[in-house]
């Protein structure tokens, strides 16, 4: 019994992580019709740069979110305006060039991280790092609990910011009725500019917040470009209550078959990997279409 | 009794809460022109896209020769002698003319290959009047001179079934009278052509039988001049403008 | 074949004979330089006929190098000719291409992309952890199963037929089938292709050539590990030498493959450079995407524009 409420609070705990990772990959393909694979550098680059932080200054990682946020916010921001928005704008389906473009800056990324930090594993100890606490019976570990904590919070805040500002109100248009929004006044560049920032921001996020809990490389990213692909998928990407749904499905599939299964750890990743393409096919386009049937089933096409 | 060449029975057709083809059901005899009218949205390119395996119908049966075609993919329906052309001409635009019509000859329901897909390819672009644009790419032609190709695309697959949606629109009045005339030479070649267009007048003139659809129901079947005569024809089209060519 | 494909035929045959005598003539280094660019130009040639012709980008072209890899080095071990695995490799890797083609092709553009990325990290992730490919520490081929001049000759004549045969499909219906479905895979059916069986064949067929290089690879490295044939960077510069080139051309992945396999033999000689191969390939990709998606074929077709009187020039042939 003990063992199912761990496996439940480790996935609900992983899930949190998991939502932040993909709802800056959501947001940035909701308003933009852009997969953005260099998501997966600038969590990498989020990583490290809390690493900076942590040995130069001796800044707690949770507490460097204050730095890292703001800042990648306006790396983002800065790439949409002096390279994204020269692309061809995509059609309802994501086009080539965006792909192989982001693609291209994504392995960028990833040599500047070799370059100033080198390939060695990098990893953050705080006085917490091994520290664990029980909730009713079930341990588990302090970094974890911050973690979840923090990613709870941020996407509250999000949802806020979504359901109260204009930026936020138009976001949400253009996601849910690009067309519509496009003509009804809204400032596309200003809202691709501001989704490519705060997409930025949440890849950012999660890599400070997943420097707490793995040791990293420059090539660290890559396996949760995956998984953050598979949530977005399952979970639609209309809302941050879709992506954190997807987030705990994957969580909890992995923490299910790490418990349960005698499938070897080394072969984990393999089986995510192998769930996207699954989920992938079985809801051709993604289950975002099939969100949006249900959610609006009076839409015509 | 000798079977219809296509009959269509009960075919419905959902999109999400929209029912964009309810209940419909026709025949078509081989070697007939069978025009098909409706205001915008009435159903009819859904029904094209039906019966050449574009969409698989909510419910009902297509069957074409007596074997059911519904619910087989686009590709198949061609190759057993079914084809349509798109209202919105979707020409390769990369490849020459040339190259376009022989994509259809390849792979549609004669599946030719060398000398013999190239004189079928240029009998057609002759027929269609493309013969001196052949070389050009697809992308730079006019309106009247894709929509042409799409035509000649499609004959390319030697189809006994041609269905064509909106040949006519956006062409000037002597490119319409070309492409009559085209559409009475193919059915005297053997062909069955069903016939979706805006220009009532140009589907009164040609048809043989005429389905009308309004919001997805099939509201008047027969020849032409008794359906366009039929008061529910006559009200369907109040809503928007009158049929341009509507005997009144 | 038209007059422009007899000649281009006819120039890569001239070009293959010269290879084959040039042992005579250059040094050896000289010789495994030219075994890496036709190498590239296998890879880049074969992942054009489904990423190019067809338009369909795969990121997952490792996993069939490393299959025709593997399955010579695993037979060669057991005492079989090192030659005579290659037609088994090739056909496990057409197998793997039809297992992995059949749910992902009902992907449409960017998805597939990113179902081949899962594909070939599920593959890595596998090869790695399983103890038959050796792991980390690799597998050595067994001894004299070596021999230069032969392997050399092997690498130019597979070279100089994926080629023709990339002629061949690009004026052949199947080759026309591939553009149409590249330019309009609804228009395509609609004129009674069948695109997934299309696609499934021209996966076969790169996938095949793709495996029998990995073959020549293993016997000419003598040394295969999951980390030199199942990488993602492998995977990355086959798609990239063709892009750089210009996508779905005959000629632009055979440009590519040159221009990447030099610039590799200069990285690696230079070891300031040698460290900085991501920030080429990622600032290779980003120029061709923002300036000319259509590569240098592409350039070069806008700089003759820009020469010659305005006249309505070829695209690139689909």
């Amino acid at each position: 019994m003990s063992k199912i409420l761990g496996v439940l609070a480790d996935s609900l705990l992983a899930g949190g992580l998991y939502a932040t990772m993909a709802y800056g990959l959501a947001v940035i393909y909701g308003v933009m019709r852009i997969i953005n694979l260099a998501h997966a550098g600038f969590l990498m680059l989020g990583a490290y740069a809390t690493l900076f932080l942590f040995t130069r200054f001796h800044i707690d990682p949770f507490v460097s979110l204050a730095v890292v946020l703001p800042a990648f916010f306006l790396i983002g921001v800065a790439l949409y305006l002096a390279v994204v928005r020269r692309l061809p704008r995509s059609g309802a389906t994501p086009s080539m060039e965006s792909l192989l473009l982001l693609f291209g800056l994504w392995l960028v990324l990833q040599n500047l991280a070799y370059a100033i930090w080198g390939g060695d594993t990098q990893s953050i100890l705080t006085g917490y790092t091994m520290k664990s606490i029980s909730f009713g019976g079930v341990r588990v570990g302090v970094p974890l609990v911050l973690v979840f904590a923090a990613s709870a919070m941020s996407l509250l805040v999000l949802t806020l910011f979504l359901k109260r500002t204009y930026v936020g109100k138009a976001i949400r248009a253009v996601t849910a009725n690009r067309d519509a929004a496009l003509i009804s006044g809204v400032n596309a560049d200003r809202i691709s500019a501001t989704a490519f920032g705060l997409g930025t921001a949440f890849a950012a996020m999660a890599g400070t917040l997943m420097s707490t809990l793995y040791a990293f490389t420059p090539d660290f990213g890559r396996s949760f470009l995956l998984k953050a692909f598979c949530i977005i998928v399952l979970g639609g990407m209309e809302s941050a209550a879709g992506v954190a749904l997807g987030a705990f499905v994957l969580a909890l599939l992995e923490n299910v078959m790490g418990a349960y299964t005698p499938i070897p750890t080394t072969f984990q990743d393999a089986i995510s990997f192998s769930l996207l393409v699954i989920v992938l096919v079985l809801l051709p386009q993604g289950l975002p279409r099939l969100f949006t049937r249900i959610s609006r089933p009076a839409h015509t096409r | 009794m000798p079977e219809a060449l296509l009959a269509v029975s009960g075919v419905s057709k959902r999109f999400g809460g929209l029912l964009a083809l309810n209940t419909v059901s026709f025949e078509v005899e081989a070697g007939q022109i069978y025009g098909v009218i409706g205001p915008n949205g009435a159903g009819k390119t859904t029904l094209f896209s039906c019966l050449v395996g574009a969409a698989r119908p909510t419910a009902g049966e297509i069957r074409f020769r007596g074997g059911r075609i519904d619910g087989l993919p686009n590709w198949a329906v061609v190759s057993r002698g079914v084809v349509r052309t798109h209202q919105i001409v979707r020409p390769f635009r990369q490849m020459t003319v040339r190259e376009n019509v022989s994509v259809g000859a390849h792979f549609g329901a004669g599946r030719r290959r060398g000398a013999e897909a190239a004189s079928r390819v240029g009998a057609i672009l002759e027929k269609t009047g493309l013969a001196p644009r052949a070389e050009a790419l697809a992308g730079t032609l006019t309106i009247g001179e894709s929509k042409r190709l799409e035509i000649a695309r499609a004959l390319a697959t030697e189809p006994s079934v041609l269905c064509l949606d909106e040949v006519m629109g956006g062409l000037n009045p002597s490119e319409i009278q070309g492409a009559m005339s085209l559409i009475r030479t193919l059915r005297e070649a053997g062909l069955t052509v069903l016939l979706i267009e805006h220009h009532v007048h140009a589907v009164v003139g040609l048809s043989d039988r005429i389905l009308v659809l309004n919001f997805g129901e099939r509201i008047a079947e027969g020849a032409p001049a008794g359906v366009m005569r039929d008061p529910a024809v006559i009200s369907a089209y109040l809503g928007e403008d009158a049929p341009e060519g509507t005997p009144s | 074949m038209n007059a422009r494909n007899r000649r281009s035929a006819a120039a890569i045959v001239l070009a293959l004979l010269l290879l084959l005598i040039a042992p005579r003539f250059l040094e050896r280094g000289t010789l495994n330089d030219l075994w890496s660019i036709a190498f590239a130009i296998v890879l880049a040639s074969a992942w054009n006929i489904l990423g190019g012709f067809a338009g369909q980008i795969s990121i997952g072209y490792s996993a069939f190098l490393g299959i025709g890899a593997y399955t010579t080095a695993l037979l060669s071990l057991k005492g079989v000719g090192p030659y005579w695995t290659l037609p088994l490799g090739a056909l496990l890797g057409a197998a793997f291409s039809y297992v992995v083609g059949l749910p992902t092709f009902r992907l449409r553009g960017p998805y597939f992309t990113i179902a081949t990325i899962g594909v070939s990290e599920a593959v890595r992730v596998y090869a790695a952890g399983v103890s038959y490919t050796g792991g980390s520490s690799g597998l050595r081929m067994p001894p004299g199963t070596f021999d230069f001049g032969r392997d050399y000759a092997a690498m130019m004549i597979l070279a100089a037929a994926v080629v023709l045969l990339s002629l061949w499909i690009r004026s052949s219906p199947f080759g026309k089938a591939l553009f149409a479905i590249r330019q309009d895979i609804d228009a395509a059916e609609a004129l009674g292709i069948h695109s997934t069986r299309v696609k499934l064949v021209a996966h076969a067929v790169s996938a095949a050539i793709v495996a029998l290089a990995g073959g020549l690879f293993a016997i000419n490295f003598q040394y295969i590990s999951p980390g030199s044939v199942f990488d993602f960077r492998l995977s990355l510069s086959i798609v990239l030498m063709p892009i750089v080139g210009g996508i779905g051309t005959v000629a632009g992945p055979i440009l590519g493959a040159i221009i990447f396999s030099y610039l590799q033999i200069k990285l690696l000689s230079t070891p300031a450079l040698r460290d900085s191969y991501l920030f080429l390939y990622g600032g290779l990709l980003m120029v061709v995407m923002l300036f000319e998606p259509r590569g240098l074929v592409g350039a070069w077709q806008r700089l003759q524009g820009l020469v010659r009187p305005p006249m309505r020039k070829a695209m690139p042939r689909a």
